[in-house]
């Protein structure tokens, strides 16, 4: 199954371009599809160990195998559920059949890259994949009608080609120090305290760190998604960066660097100051999604910290966190979509009162916001409890104290973005505003729905996550 | 296990520097976005040299070879879609200064 994965998003994207020009609109609905199914084989049980072998061959010839584990099944499960929203939104906010169109293929594609970078073994196929994500995203941001499509996709590549660089570099350290370049050979590597094997694992974090927008490698973010299209910044900020970079972070901190000290220490550090610097800059933005894109920032600050914590309940936490966020962040974005669509604009200064306008996208908006936050009984509350538990347990009680309070900053955003959006007298400027349509508020309700559900029933869904071993 | 790194590596390394930081110096000294293609490039050469000594230094060619190639491959898309970019640029703002894509604040 782990190769389907691969193998069927990769020939729907052939076969959709034999479609006849008439037959295109169908695009959309196909790719709909496809996650639908990904969504679905993420909760069958053992799909890891059912395996056709159609990808043999390539793994023979450049030593990379799949396999899945719960953190695989994590990310194909928000992969799929993040797709399906991120189409759903597209087909309300794009105009034009071929953008569409375009917009399913390159999804697919991406997906294709996500899915691979949730499933494999080695650095170099890690990179590959990541490098497959990338392309099909600089493509997603620039094939957009904004102002800044191109300026947004300019920081991106050129970013990125410099996370490339360092993580090819490092590649042949790893060659030089353990003479290979799976994660177990690195991990060897690592245990035997040889020096260029350390150099070569901190080139190749800081390589993940500028994919993940760590500060200070985040300049790239916020203009990328505030310059994408609707559709784009939710696929974006719901799995992209997050599995081309947190995703792979996690992979290493669980398979390479197992809770080794100086490993550790800088995963602390870098989360610890993104998570401050990420909410403050993003007290000061009027754009409705810059705001959420440093945001963004800031919650993943929050995985790499708990990945500093003690090995088990960090990586589990991470995940949850990972999920939570993943969930929560795409359906702001879908807010965001609708609020540009019915008001043509995103500057926050300009809005006021939108609660009795809009009143399903204002509780939508509220429940994800007031989750990120960490209240209770949401579900982001339940993942930064265990992610200060986790640093707890490691002893890193200042760390802790940092992932406390920059959760208020939190919640002083998402309430000054509220207040400033929904809350107050309607504006007379904004009387002939309407709810957005009801494509539109499937993907907001639905996904605020997950959010409500895993925070209340999360004993029960703990409790299944640790006899899962995840 | 741990390979002893011979002297002639430093060779390598000192060409594979000198070529990482002739790729950044293109990069950094001009606006002209098709130049900072060209850095990109000469970056990513820079990166594939290194490569193929550090398979040739640790007796893995085969290993080094496979990835090698990807690593070409994948380049080739990269450009066609920068290029790609850039001809849309060119497009929109009629120009290929650089200066074009700082415009967004915050």
């Amino acid at each position: 199954m782990s190769d389907l994965l691969l193998l069927v998003p990769f020939v729907a994207v052939v076969l959709l371009y034999l479609l006849p020009k008439r037959a295109r609109t169908a695009g959309l609905w196909i790719a709909f599809g496809i996650l639908a199914l990904e969504t679905a084989a993420a909760f069958i049980d053992r799909f890891a160990t059912i395996d056709f072998g159609l990808l043999a061959p390539l793994g023979k010839l450049l030593g990379f195998h799949l396999a899945t584990d719960g953190l695989s099944e994590l990310v194909i499960l928000c992969t799929g559920l993040v797709g399906m929203a991120a189409l759903l939104v597209a087909r309300r906010t794009l105009e034009d059949e071929n953008e569409k169109f375009l917009f399913a293929n390159l999804v697919l594609v991406a997906v294709v890259g996500i899915n691979g970078i949730a499933m494999v073994r080695d650095l170099f196929s890690l990179y590959v994949f990541v490098e497959v994500t990338a392309v099909a995203t600089f493509i997603l941001i620039a094939a957009g009608r904004g102002d800044h499509v191109f300026e947004g996709a300019w920081k991106y590549i050129f970013l990125s080609v410099v996370a490339s660089v360092l993580m090819l570099t490092s590649l042949g350290f790893f060659l030089l120090s353990t003479g290979g370049i799976t994660l177990d050979a690195a991990r060897t590597g690592l245990a035997a305290n040889a020096p260029l094997a350390w150099i070569a694992m901190a080139l190749f974090l800081c390589g993940l760190f500028v994919k993940g927008a760590m500060v200070p490698f985040h300049g790239w973010l916020a203009d990328a998604y505030t310059a994408a299209p609707a559709p784009v910044s939710v696929f974006m900020a719901g799995i992209v960066t997050k599995a081309s970079g947190i995703f792979a972070l996690m992979r290493i901190a669980q398979s390479t660097l197992g809770g080794a000290t100086p490993g550790r220490e800088i995963l602390l550090v870098v989360g610890a100051v993104t998570i401050v610097v990420g909410a403050f800059l993003s007290l000061t933005q009027t754009n409705f999604k810059r705001m959420l894109a440093y945001s963004s920032i800031s919650q993943m600050g929050y995985i790499v910290l708990a990945l500093g914590g003690d090995l088990r309940l960090g990586i589990l936490a991470a995940g949850l966190h990972f999920f939570n966020h993943a969930i929560s962040k795409s359906q702001l974005f879908a807010n965001a979509a609708a609020i540009e669509k019915q008001l043509g604009t995103l500057d926050m200064d300009e809005m006021g009162g939108l609660g009795a306008r809009m009143p399903v996208t204002a509780g939508t908006s509220a429940v994800a916001s007031l989750s990120i936050a960490g209240l209770p009984p949401l579900a982001g509350f339940w993942s930064k409890l265990l992610i200060v538990l986790a640093l707890w347990n490691a002893k890193e009680y200042a760390f802790a104290a940092v992932a406390i309070l920059a959760s208020l900053v939190t919640l002083a955003y998402f309430l000054s973005l509220q207040r400033r959006v929904f809350f107050g007298k309607p504006l007379e400027k904004w009387a002939g505003a309407r709810e957005a349509s009801v494509g539109l508020l499937v993907p907001a309700v639905a996904l605020a729905l997950i959010t409500i559900a895993l925070g209340v029933g999360f004993p029960f869904a703990l409790k299944i996550l640790m006899g899962g071993g995840a | 296990m741990t390979i002893e790194i011979p002297q002639s590596f430093w060779l390598y390394f000192t060409f594979f520097v000198l070529l990482l930081v002739d790729g950044l110096w293109c990069m950094l000294a001009t606006r002209n976005l098709v130049r900072i293609l060209i850095g990109l490039e000469i970056l990513m050469k820079s990166v594939t040299f290194f490569l193929i000594a550090a398979g040739y230094l640790s007796g893995r060619m085969a290993l080094a070879q496979a990835l090698v190639i990807t690593v070409i491959v994948i380049e080739v898309v990269v450009v066609v879609v920068v290029a790609g970019i850039i001809l849309g640029f060119y497009r929109k703002h009629d120009s290929l200064d650089v200066g074009n894509t700082r415009r967004m604040k915050g």
